[in-house]
């Protein structure tokens, strides 16, 4: 009996030593330099701390990151993604991992994805962005949702209430605004883009029952969407300069050198703005889930594998294994421990005491209640993109006062979507 | 003496074979895929004849872009070789040669800087709440001054640093160009009681009429050119009042859709029209 069980272990070795050889032998092929192209991360720029340790699990590849900004980045993966895909990795996102996913241009990461990494670990709703077509396309580095973060002191002063709805949202940011003491009552995004003015839109057009297609039918240019976008001019009154055609950066530049009085922004936000090397503002921070009814913003950015630089399964692999390394749990403990809180993505981290040691219960609260109303906000298609960015022109030009007529845009943009809905058919 | 009518033929051949490959390629490729209807998410693609190119017509962006492109060539060209031509004229006139040199060499720094780099620190510059050049404005009125966010001053400001640029750059080349004239018009001039301004106006910028001709049709290719400085500084906004030809094509192409066969119609439109103004005004400017 004793030598069938050993038999039988011995053979249950050899089944798991040569289950794990695959990955083993993938991983000592790699070789050369994987190249990576995406936007500028912290936690990107921390992996280069530790490239022998790369070097070391592939085998001997070195990587090389590239960095552009969101809007050039999404140009450039595109446009190398399409003809000459020279990047073994490209940096997605939620709003074109549809394009990217249907055209071929990235491959399903799980089939490349070593399993000892986890992927279920990343936190449900980035999973979920990441996800197109029932298959996985990239691994999160960054993901969420809106938090409205204010001036706990500007408020008190002004005897206001941390707002709950949108009326009284509106109401305080007229109230705190004080151009003549650079007090600005908001900051929101001008600058065109499906990533840019019109994510910060979308939360308005969802929030009032906004729809995008009823099938391939656009049913957008709707009461919601006029609604939405007067609202959405109407606080752009308050908004602080340079934010009529900046973006994420200007807004959240605006608010962390403490001219801003509240605003509703991605969760990393919160991150920058609670580090006092970031912020000037970080002592005086609160936050709260959107005011209702708008809903959040979810997205998740993430690094997917390339298919025309990797030819071959051995280079998908290995780009596989990078992405693997580069979004492991002890990759994301690192940031953690660098204080990088817009790229903690991994419900194990979330859930660690080191999160609640220096984040203390209350955000991980505001966390889990802006996850109740996180969204996704967008047309979830492969047009998506060209459908935001020729919306983000037209809000662009009603935001800076080059167009008047929002009804007179979003009929424009309606003949466009049943264009673009026929070209794609 | 067979030998001697084939020897430039031959030293030639190279140079236009690599020219052939690296210009009339792609040109002919362009031309190609316009009468298409390509996509960067679908490799394929069948011919639509003159689609593309009547599509242009009705699309309010080409027509917009086409008005902004003309005024930034204006505005640009008209401007760059007026600030040349003071700025020279004054370096030539009071500046003498240790100054001149200096000058020069402060004046060559702008148009070696990268262009993108030039682009964000201006952008910073011009920044309401930041820049240091509209801080003063700030500090006087307690006002904010966007320019850029302005669709009424955003093309004239980032038109500033194009100007900053080459404006400096050719009036060294002025100055330059000056140096070489000999000083006997000029003398004979002052002699007859002519007056600084008309010295130069009617003797010596005659005089650099063809070097001047030349500089002009020099800064309007590249002001043809300056996609790079207005996707920095506005990516072509406030709403599209910055948005060039170029701009609008590498839109349609790579950052909005993909379009690029739409794009490479409009490129295409681009060089037929600037072959046929660049000829008429060179035939023009040699007559």
């Amino acid at each position: 009996m004793k030598s069938v069980t050993a038999l039988l272990s011995g053979a249950a070795l050899v089944c798991l030593v040569s289950g794990a050889m695959p990955l083993a032998a993938s991983a000592a092929e790699c070789s050369g330099t994987i190249k990576v192209l995406a936007q500028p991360r912290d936690g990107l720029t921390l992996l280069d701390k530790y490239r022998d340790e790369f070097a070391k699990l592939s085998g001997g590849a070195n990587f090389q990151i590239d960095y552009l900004n969101e809007n050039d980045r999404r140009a450039k993966t595109k446009a190398d993604a399409s003809t000459i895909g020279r990047y073994n990795v490209y940096y997605i996102d939620e709003a074109n991992v549809a394009l990217f996913a249907s055209s071929g241009w990235v491959a399903p990461l799980l089939d490349y994805y070593p399993k000892d990494y986890d992927y279920n670990d990343f936190d449900p709703g980035r999973r979920a962005v990441a996800t197109y077509d029932g298959k996985v396309w990239f691994a999160p580095l960054t993901g969420g949702g809106d938090l409205m973060v204010y001036r706990k002191d500007l408020l008190e002063a002004a005897g206001i209430q941390p707002p709950r709805t949108l009326d009284d949202y509106i109401a305080a940011v007229k109230k705190l605004n004080q151009p003549d003491k650079g007090i600005y009552g908001t900051a929101l995004r001008g600058q065109r883009g499906s990533g840019a003015n019109v994510w910060r839109w979308m939360p308005f057009f969802k929030g009032f029952g906004g729809q995008w297609f009823d099938g391939n039918t656009p049913v957008f240019d709707s009461d919601a969407a006029v609604k939405a976008t007067e609202t959405y001019l109407e606080l752009f009154k308050y908004s602080a300069p340079g934010t009529q055609t900046g973006s994420w950066d200007e807004a959240v530049g605006a608010f962390t050198s403490g001219q801003v009085a509240m605003l509703t922004e991605s969760t990393p936000l919160v991150g920058m703005a609670l580090d006092p090397k970031q912020s000037q503002v970080s002592d005086k921070i609160g936050y709260l889930p959107p005011p209702s009814p708008l809903t959040g913003g979810g997205y998740g950015h993430g690094l997917a594998i390339g298919t025309k630089a990797n030819k071959d399964e051995v280079s998908k692999q290995c780009a596989g294994l990078f992405i693997a390394w580069a979004t492991s749990k002890e990759n994301e403990q690192r940031r953690l421990e660098e204080h990088q809180f817009s790229e903690l993505n991994r419900s194990s981290v979330f859930a660690s005491k080191k999160f609640a040691e220096l984040y203390g219960p209350d955000l991980g609260q505001a966390l889990a209640d802006t996850g109740k109303v996180t969204a996704v906000n967008f047309w979830q298609s492969p047009l998506w993109p060209e459908l935001g960015d020729r919306w983000g022109i037209i809000l662009e030009e009603l935001v800076t006062g080059t167009r008047t007529d929002i009804k007179g845009g979003l009929d424009e943009l309606n003949d466009f979507a049943k264009q673009l809905v026929a070209r794609g058919q | 003496m067979k030998h001697k009518s084939t020897l430039p033929a031959v030293f030639l051949s190279p140079a236009l074979l690599i020219l052939a490959v690296l210009a009339l390629v792609p040109t002919v490729f362009a031309v190609f895929i316009s009468f298409q209807d390509r996509e960067l998410s679908r490799p394929d693609g069948r011919f639509v004849g003159l689609d593309n190119y009547l599509a242009l017509f009705s699309d309010r962006r080409f027509v917009n872009a086409i008005g902004v492109s003309l005024t930034w060539e204006v505005l640009t060209v008209g401007l760059t070789l007026l600030v040349a031509l003071l700025i020279g004229i004054l370096m030539f006139e009071y500046a003498g040669p240790r100054w001149r040199s200096a000058l020069s060499l402060m004046f060559l720094t702008p148009v070696i800087l990268p262009r993108v780099s030039a682009a964000f620190v201006w952008k910073f510059a011009f920044h309401p709440l930041y820049g240091i050049i509209t801080w003063p404005y700030k500090a006087i009125t307690g006002q904010p001054l966007d320019l850029l966010s302005d669709p009424a001053t955003a093309l004239g400001t980032v038109a500033l640093v194009d100007i900053w640029q080459w404006g400096l750059f050719f009036a060294v080349i002025v100055l330059k160009l000056l140096e070489t004239l000999p000083p006997q018009p000029f003398e004979a001039a002052r002699l007859d009681h002519a007056r600084t301004w008309q010295v130069y106006a009617y003797v010596a910028i005659p005089m650099l009429k063809a070097p001047l001709i030349s500089l002009a049709f020099v800064k309007m290719v590249e002001s043809l050119r300056a996609f790079d400085l207005i996707y920095v500084m506005t990516r072509g906004g406030p709403g599209i009042t910055t948005e060039t030809l170029d701009m609008y094509a590498f839109s349609q192409g790579f950052i909005e859709s993909g379009r690029i066969s739409y794009a490479s119609g409009m490129a295409v439109l681009m060089m037929i029209a600037t072959s046929i103004v660049f000829t008429v005004i060179w035939k023009r400017t040699r007559a």
